[in-house]
């Protein structure tokens, strides 16, 4: 075949430049360790992520010193949970998967992107060192109300994070002279010990305990009141466990009436 | 007839009748894709809004299969019966059948256009708003699917007729090359079919059956696999034909000859072999792909690169032959020499210049690990519209101020108006494509009617949001009246009358003639296995993986929007349809080409 000279230099030079590119995307590969989404997860029933142990119950999970686990559910129109918080200089590993068609999974301005497909579970890890507020967004075509499916990711300051949950049971109604019961249970989802303390402010008066929860634990702290130095009416009440709180209304009244009084 | 020209319909009348009818069928759906597509320009970008946000999804598959299927593929059928016509010196075979495959391509595009059209109106429960690509769980109403087969079929039919001319051309010069616009048509159609045998797999053995309630679900990656299958090489369906415009009609109006005929012919078949095993670099963010098999695609679609780097050569090396020719000199200087008043050569040569800004913007969504920065992001809206939109289309329009007077007999209305519509189609695309692209690596999505969210907004390094969205509305504005003086042309060329003062038939000489070029790549067989063989390699196991893993029907899914009444009536319909046009269309169409 006659090939002009210049056109010979032109091809080698072409082949060089296609050599060059797959060179560098194999070293960012293999070097630097970029990893891409791949079948490394096993198939979900999509249908069925209410009974699935990920999904069920989507959430931030820490599985290491400075290592989370994401489970994130997408489904028209929304992303679950939302927001998303993890703390900076952690290194986060999502899994994502959809309820029902394919949606994707992309953290606005960064490389944080996958395809959310039905049935298939994405996956990626991700390091955050600094804090910040993301977007996240679905730019896959998910039906009409596509434009309204949006998500945030929010990176906190290390020390300002926490997976503390807290839940109080109260009583609402007690009859003067009875003790009214408060139990505060402070769940610490993180691996390290939790040292805080439990507060309950009620009518102007402040209780305070001091709790250690240990990782993964709960702890569940009574406080009793005495109704007889409160005296009847409604008495509002606020637990507080670092930036969580609770509040709710103790009634207090002279004679509890019957369970089935039929007034009502 | 008393002429004195020489023009293709003088040699042709017939066969000039139904490119007239195949350019006029693209002309109307490029018509309906830009109106749609100001639509939505001014929707998206919030300068002017009349539709609902919901009904915008409507609008964009209307715009995205009315240009990139209607558009791009009428016109190609119609250059390519030209092309082959022309090269081998012989009318079609058998009319009826030329009409036959035009004939059904129409009837396809017209039930797959009024079901994704119903989608405006209450009226009717067909709907089909699932965008180009028909993702499944959305489902769309089987009239747009079955639409769709019947235009690829005709497609193919198409492909047939124009082997039909080579095998009997053939019969009558054994020793002869193939002439090279037919070599070209010839390879095209060889990648088509290939091609095309995934989408055919997803419509009819999963998404039509589906949608009319005969299987229960699919399995969403398996569908969206055999998509890319598909998916990607008809992104060179649309281009080969412009390429083919690049090697045999622009060296002619530069005023000079193609550089080379053994290198066309190669890159020809470069684009036959690696087309199709490169669709998965479409997926690369999908789960439940390895990354092995992603990386096979990734380094086939690299390898594309090759025959597009050695067009460009090509094309710029005839054009400076052609300056020279004109009295051009000096290291640039030539380019002063071209025949810039020309809309046909300026048309192409501006497409091609945008396709260079499109290669780059391709080199970085082929890379698998840049990718994630701006999969799915409105850098791909940038990207395609450089390629397709501009490389294809404004080639497409440019050489139809060539060809309506070739297939019309009839004198161009306006030249000035002609090279005013190409340059504004350049200027509008340079506008809209590069803030698409700077808004894709801010993160904004593609396809969404509003990317404003109430949770966060996209910040801009350098200008901003607002600076990004008035580029492109401007943008499509010049766009849309760059089609309106399209339309002006062409519908003043129709009222024309006849002119006997046209340019001859003809496509440029070679410097290097076919002479040079090595038997074997006319040896199209070997192409054709060596293309199969990289097929089978690419996507063999990453098919049965996505099988085992998923099931060849997928977990269970609703499709959304749920299933529709009149669909069980369609049924009866289709399997009577299907039925009566294996026996009466197409085994005579098949026997023919056994023979």
């Amino acid at each position: 075949m006659n090939i002009h000279t210049y056109e010979k230099v032109w091809l080698i030079a072409a082949l060089v430049l296609i050599v060059g590119f797959i060179a560098t995307v194999t070293y960012g590969s293999v070097g630097l360790g970029i990893a891409m989404i791949d079948d490394s997860e096993e198939t979900v029933e999509p249908g069925e992520l209410g009974e699935d142990e990920r999904f069920a119950d989507p959430r931030v999970e820490q599985v290491g010193e400075n290592e989370y686990e994401a489970y994130v559910v997408a489904q028209t129109f929304m992303f679950s949970p939302d927001p998303i918080e993890v703390p900076a200089g952690s290194e986060v590993t999502f899994y994502v998967t959809s309820r029902d068609v394919i949606h994707s999974f992309s953290v606005a301005g960064t490389n944080i992107n996958t395809m959310v497909i039905p049935g298939e579970v994405a996956t990626m890890t991700v390091e955050f060192d600094e804090p910040g507020e993301y977007g996240v967004v679905c730019n896959e075509y998910c039906g009409s109300g596509h434009h309204n499916m949006e998500g945030q990711l929010h990176v906190v300051e290390e020390d300002e994070f926490d997976m503390t949950e807290l839940s109080v049971e109260a009583d609402d109604e007690v009859e003067t002279g009875d003790e009214a019961t408060i139990d505060v249970a402070v769940e610490n989802r993180m691996l390290e010990e939790l040292e805080t303390t439990v507060t309950l402010e009620i009518d102007g008066e402040t209780f305070g305990e001091d709790v250690t929860v240990a990782g993964g634990e709960t702890e569940t702290t009574t406080f009793t009141v005495d109704t007889a130095d409160l005296g009847e009416g409604d008495h509002d009440w606020t637990v507080t466990v670092d930036d969580y709180e609770d509040s709710g209304t103790l009634t207090v009244v002279d004679e509890l009436e019957e369970e089935d009084d039929d007034d009502e | 007839m008393m002429t004195m020209s020489n023009a293709y319909i003088d040699d042709f009348p017939a066969e000039a009748k139904v490119i007239r009818a195949a350019f006029y069928s693209s002309f109307f759906a490029l018509a309906l894709g830009g109106v749609f597509g100001v639509i939505q320009t001014l929707h998206r970008t919030g300068y002017y809004r009349f539709i609902d946000s919901a009904d915008y999804y409507t609008v964009l598959t209307a715009h995205g299969v009315f240009l990139v299927i209607s558009f791009t593929i009428f016109f190609l059928v119609g250059i390519f019966t030209w092309a082959v016509t022309t090269s081998l010196d012989r009318g079609v075979e058998d009319l009826r059948f030329t009409w036959g495959w035009y004939g059904l391509m129409a009837i396809g595009i017209t039930l797959s256009g009024v079901a994704i059209l119903a989608g405006f109106t209450d009226a009717t429960d067909i709907s089909a708003s699932v965008l180009f690509t028909f993702y499944a769980p959305l489902q769309g109403h089987p009239m747009f699917y079955l639409g769709l087969v019947l235009f690829v079929v005709g497609t193919w039919l198409a492909g047939v007729d124009w082997f039909r001319s080579w095998w009997a051309w053939k019969g009558e010069n054994p020793d002869e090359r193939i002439p090279l616009p037919t070599f070209m048509v010839l390879t095209t159609m060889l990648m088509w079919y290939i091609a095309t045998l995934g989408v055919a797999a997803a419509i009819l053995l999963f998404l039509l059956p589906w949608s009319l309630g005969w299987i229960e679900t699919v399995n969403p990656l398996l569908t969206r696999t055999l998509f890319w299958f598909f998916g990607h090489p008809v992104v060179y369906f649309w281009l080969m034909p412009a390429y083919m415009m690049w090697y045999v009609l622009l060296p002619k109006v530069s005023g000079g000859k193609l550089f080379s005929d053994p290198l066309a012919r190669v890159v020809f078949v470069l684009f036959l072999i690696l087309s199709v095993p490169t669709g998965i670099h479409h997926q690369y963010l999908d789960p439940g792909i390895a990354e092995g098999f992603k990386f096979i695609a990734m380094t086939n679609t690299m390898f594309l690169l090759l025959p597009s780097l050695l067009t460009a050569f090509t094309v710029v090396a005839s054009m400076e032959h052609g300056a020279r020719q004109r009295g051009g000199t000096g290291y640039f200087g030539w380019l002063k020499a071209l025949p810039w008043r020309d809309p046909v050569f300026t048309g192409m040569a501006l497409a091609g210049l945008m396709f260079a800004a499109a290669g780059f913007s391709g080199m970085v969504n082929a890379g698998m690990n840049i990718n994630y920065l701006v999969h799915n992001t409105f850098w791909v809206v940038g990207h395609f519209h450089l390629t397709v939109g501009t490389a294809v289309a404004l080639t497409f329009m440019a050489v139809t101020y060539w060809f309506l007077p070739q297939v019309t007999g009839k004198a161009l209305w306006s030249r000035s108006v002609a090279l005013g519509q190409v340059v504004l189609w350049f200027v509008g695309m340079t506008f809209m494509s590069n803030a698409m692209h700077r808004a894709g690596l801010l993160g904004v999505p593609r396809r969404t009617a509003e990317p404003q969210y109430d949770g966060f907004e996209f910040e801009a390094a350098v200008g901003s949001i607002g600076e990004l969205q008035a580029q492109i509305a401007l943008g499509g504005i010049l766009l849309t009246l760059s089609l309106v003086l399209f339309f002006a042309n062409v519908i003043g060329t129709g009222l024309n009358g006849r002119s006997d003062d046209l340019p001859a038939n003809e496509y440029a000489g070679t410097l290097s003639g076919p002479e040079d070029a090595p038997l074997v790549l006319d040896n199209l067989k070997l192409w054709t296995a060596i293309a199969i063989v990289l097929v089978i390699f690419a996507y063999t196991f990453p098919l049965l993986s996505i099988v085992d893993r998923g099931g060849l029907f997928g977990p269970e899914l609703n499709p959304f929007p749920v299933s529709i009444e009149s669909v069980t009536l369609l049924a009866f319909a289709v399997e009577h349809l299907a039925v009566g046009a294996l026996e009466s269309l197409s085994l005579p169409g098949l026997l023919e080409v056994i023979r």
